[in-house]
């Protein structure tokens, strides 16, 4: 008996009763006994998670649950790393949760049909990896994606932004959803079967036509999912208006999911492809790494920056996922199974630091009722410790060292620098723009992380909803603390993951690189000769960082007096906080250098009293960066929709007769062309 | 109950029932309409009636006596009693005589003149005939040869929806439509289990009597059950 079909069970079983928990309880104690409960989904997920990346593997059929097919279930390193990975957010986020709902009252995630809905999605974030057939996996991903709507128009309520979010995000996940069975459903009829098994060994003999339209047609709806431009239009709205234990839940594990299919079927089911699969993913990949991050540096809406940054990360990862089949395609299997680890590894760290953001962020939103960074700032001394968690996991964001996300980009642009030995003219040209591209982002990401934590926790508050912030509860703290400490032994020591790492990658074919390895305080790489040692590049940085603070203040006690005096204010009296620099301020360098790229749309309305023109009465000025690719991309689809609608009206006269007729000659039309296509 | 026996049975109860539904085709009297519907509804029992006794199923036989009960009783007398209501509603006042054959118990005009109807009905059929081959094909016994009865009672059924013009012309087209079903499901699968038509009837009888509320509250809020005049409630 192993762990995994045991650790899977208890946590379907805690599911289960976790949303009968939410429906039945009263309000008061609701909260938490969902809480607990789906904390126990993540913890025994995870542990199934952490015993598929130790080695152990585990399949079964369960024939009656679903009518036809049968239930088909199969863990492995790759599942596990998954699994791993939402079993520990879907914990720490859920004792978050507690405390987050605790001061909510019966609406918005605290009320019956969110809790209800909540252990549901928890499971389905950890099921979804565990499915080996066809119909399972769908049939989990449906259940994700339904259940994540809900959770999303939980505050609908309160705010009618979400309603519009809501649709936004139903129809895009639908879409992709559409898009998943056609593609499954062109491979299962070629393959011959419907289980992952009979994928795989069916890959083989088909056409590489079928092979690209299958490739094609799942990567496409698995990069809605993780958000890759163009198809992320529902990001940045739904993660914003999502509930932000909600939003910590959709941005660190169920994106991930699209990157779990894209690496499934790409390389684990079709078994890799030709080189234009991997150009395409790559170039979505890059595209969504560059462009999302953009559009976080121009986010004044704090979690509308997160979700961007979702975005781009997703972006990097792909980026990696897609070099990895490139070079398989060229025949260095180590190369691959590097860019492979690199972009696994960073999945892991996103995960980690972007739920532990969006819970920051979320303790914020609940603290100030904003999520407006020009109406932020003056937290660090109102919230001392959400800021110093909020530090840790942007330090995390921003790609240096000693984040955690430094490590895996840095593996990242090994295995992108020396896949030029890979010989080819496209490799030639691809990789220094995708590390040009890493770069660049990695670059963007620091700009924006300063923003969010210097305009939006430093300097004075800037309305009266940060000045009254106050401290979050204590659970919601112990929840992002777990996260934190996740942050931290990921930066100190990745190598604690290194066997796991190589399972994964193993899992879909490739020799093990063991990237992290070397007793959990190196990442050395046998194949391209590179060393890093993460905890010495941190004690490092402390020393150094600790004798400059210690100079510094040496000099300064040094100078004898110190006295306090008002700033200098040029006359025109006391600065007020309407003054400071807020994040569009910020922003505005970057603004001017993407100029062409991000199109903003600028408004000056100058007032002129009525005596005279010279003296102005009223100046207004608005700034927006709208979605360019959105504009452009969605708003004709939209407009044409709209008006096949408002055409099809006509068809609608009213009376029942034609509508019944509608119906008849449908059908009779239908048995004829049965009758004569015969 | 030989072979021959059983065919031949088969056969007239099957004749009955779809030449039933091409006969409301032909009148215009509601209350002939419902005694045609009850008329089918016995055909039908018979048919389930029939198949139980030759595969000795004693749930088929009590199928067949629900049916029977509900399909040639209940259901023509509850349209009968709608029918009523709307006839005594009218004649307040008025001489009985003279309303009774007035338009609201007569189907004046459809949508479709008789002789078309009569000729669509064959063509349904032979369409019902042409689709239902493969099905045949598959196992010929009696019963399966039936078959081709069923969804040709299925597609006038639906005609009757779309050409006839009072309320309860088309409840009875819609119970046309569920019989035809019933008969498919009976032919083609040698019986439906009870529960399955247990819910089945059950549906059906809610249906018709939410219908016949419908009809006479529609009567009284526009004075007729003409659903042409409708045409106003679309958004």
């Amino acid at each position: 008996m192993s762990l995994i079909p045991a650790a899977l069970a208890t946590a379907t079983g805690l599911g289960v009763a976790g949303a009968a928990a939410g429906l039945v309880l009263p309000q008061r104690v609701r909260g938490a006994v969902v809480g607990v409960l789906t904390a126990g989904v993540g913890v025994a997920g995870g542990a199934s998670g952490v015993a598929a990346l130790g080695g152990s593997r585990w399949s079964a059929e369960v024939p009656g649950l679903l009518p036809l097919a049968g239930t088909h279930f199969a863990v492995d390193a790759l599942s596990g790393l998954f699994m791993a990975v939402a079993g520990a957010v879907v914990a720490a986020v859920a004792v978050y949760g507690v405390g987050y709902v605790a001061g909510h009252g019966a609406h918005g995630l605290g009320s019956r049909g969110a809790q209800a809905v909540l252990p549901l999605f928890a499971l389905s974030l950890l099921l979804v990896p565990a499915a080996a057939s066809v119909s399972t996996f769908l049939l989990l991903w449906e259940l994700m994606a339904l259940t994540s709507l809900l959770l999303v128009l939980a505050e609908h309520r309160a705010r009618p932004a979400v309603r519009e979010a809501a649709v936004w995000y139903a129809v895009m996940t639908h879409l992709g959803l559409v898009l998943l069975l056609a593609g499954f459903m062109v491979y299962a009829a070629q393959a011959g079967g419907e289980t992952f098994a009979a994928l795989r060994s069916g890959s083989g003999a088909m056409s590489p036509a079928v092979r690209g339209l299958v490739f094609v047609l799942t990567a496409v709806a698995f990069s809605s999912k993780a958000g890759l431009v163009p198809l992320h239009a529902w990001l940045p709205r739904a993660h914003p208006e999502a509930p932000s234990a909600v939003s910590a839940l959709m941005s660190a594990a169920m994106v991930n999911l699209g990157v779990y299919g894209l690496v499934r079927v790409g390389f684990d089911l079709l078994g890799g492809g030709p080189a234009w699969w991997w150009l395409l993913a790559m170039a979505m990949g890059g595209l969504s790494a560059v462009y999302g991050i953009l559009q976080a540096a121009m986010a004044s809406d704090l979690k509308r920056l997160l979700a961007y940054s979702t975005s781009e990360n997703m972006g990097l990862v792909v980026l990696g996922v897609g070099a990895a089949g490139l070079f398989d395609h060229a025949g260095n299997k180590a190369l691959a199974g590097l860019a492979l680890a690199a972009a696994l590894l960073h999945v892991v760290n996103h995960s980690a630091f972007k739920a532990l953001l969006f819970c920051a962020a979320g303790s914020v939103l609940r603290a100030t009722g904003e999520r407006n960074l020009d109406l932020l700032g003056g937290l660090r001394a109102r919230m001392p410790l959400t800021t110093g968690l909020f530090a840790l996991g942007a330090l995390g964001a921003v790609a240096l060292p000693p984040g955690n996300g430094f490590i895996s980009e840095w593996l990242l642009l090994q295995s992108m620098i020396h896949g030029l030995a890979v010989p080819g003219v496209t490799t030639a040209i691809v990789l220094p723009v995708a590390v040009a591209v890493i770069a660049l982002s990695s670059g963007l990401a620091a700009a924006v992380f300063v923003k969010a934590l210097g305009v939006g926790f430093f300097a004075r508050p800037r309305a009266e909803g940060a000045a009254a912030a106050r401290e979050s509860p204590l659970l919601m703290l112990a929840g992002m603390g777990l996260l934190a400490a996740l942050c931290a032994a990921l930066a100190l020591v990745p190598g604690l993951l290194g066997d796991g790492l190589d399972r994964a990658v193993e899992a879909v074919g490739y020799p093990g690189t063991r990237p992290v390895s070397g007793g959990g305080l190196q990442v050395r790489l046998d194949e391209v000769s590179a060393v890093l040692s993460p905890l010495w590049v941190v004690a490092t940085l402390t020393v150094a960082l600790g004798a400059v603070t210690a100079t510094v203040r040496w000099a300064g006690r040094r100078r004898q007096r110190r006295t306090r005096a008002r700033l200098w204010d040029c006359g025109g009296g006391a600065p007020t906080p309407r003054m400071a620099y807020t994040a569009t301020s910020f922003a505005e360098p970057l603004q001017r250098v993407f100029d062409d790229v991000l199109a903003p749309e600028q408004d000056v309305d100058v007032t002129p009293v009525r005596e005279s023109a010279y003296l102005v009465e009223r100046v207004k000025f608005r700034n927006r960066v709208p979605d360019r690719i959105e504009h452009r991309l969605y708003r004709p689809v939209l407009d044409f929709l709209a008006a096949a609608g408002q055409s099809a009206r006509r068809l609608a006269g009213g009376s029942v007769h034609a509508y019944l007729g509608y119906g008849f000659f449908g059908l009779v039309t239908l048995l004829v062309v049965l009758v004569v296509g015969w | 109950m030989s072979e021959s026996l059983f065919t031949q049975l088969l056969d007239l109860a099957c004749g009955a029932f779809l030449l039933a539904a091409v006969v409301v085709l032909w009148r215009r009297e509601l209350a002939a309409i419902v005694r045609l519907f009850a008329l089918q509804g016995l055909a039908l029992a018979a048919i389930a009636l029939l198949l139980g006794l030759h595969e000795d199923r004693w749930d088929l036989i009590v199928v067949a006596a629900g049916i029977g009960a509900l399909r040639a009783g209940l259901l023509p007398y509850l349209i009968r009693r709608a029918l009523a209501t709307l006839v005594t509603d009218r004649a307040q006042g008025q001489d009985q005589a003279a309303y009774t054959h007035s338009e609201e118990v007569r189907e004046t005009q459809p949508l479709v003149n008789v002789a078309a109807s009569l000729l669509t009905a064959a063509a349904l059929t032979l369409l019902a005939y042409a689709v239902a081959r493969p099905l045949v094909e598959l196992d010929p016994t009696p019963a399966t040869r039936a078959l081709p009865v069923g969804l040709a009672v299925v597609l006038i059924g639906f005609f009757v929806l779309v050409t006839r013009r009072r309320a309860l012309a088309q409840v009875v087209g819609f119970l046309l439509l569920d019989n035809g079903i019933t008969a498919t499901a009976f032919l083609a699968a040698s019986g439906v289990p009870l529960i399955v038509e247990l819910g089945v009837s059950f549906d059906v009888l809610l249906a018709v009597l939410v219908l016949q509320l419908l009809t006479v509250r529609v009567r009284e809020a526009f004075g007729t059950t003409d659903i042409d005049d409708l045409r106003e409630l679309h958004d």
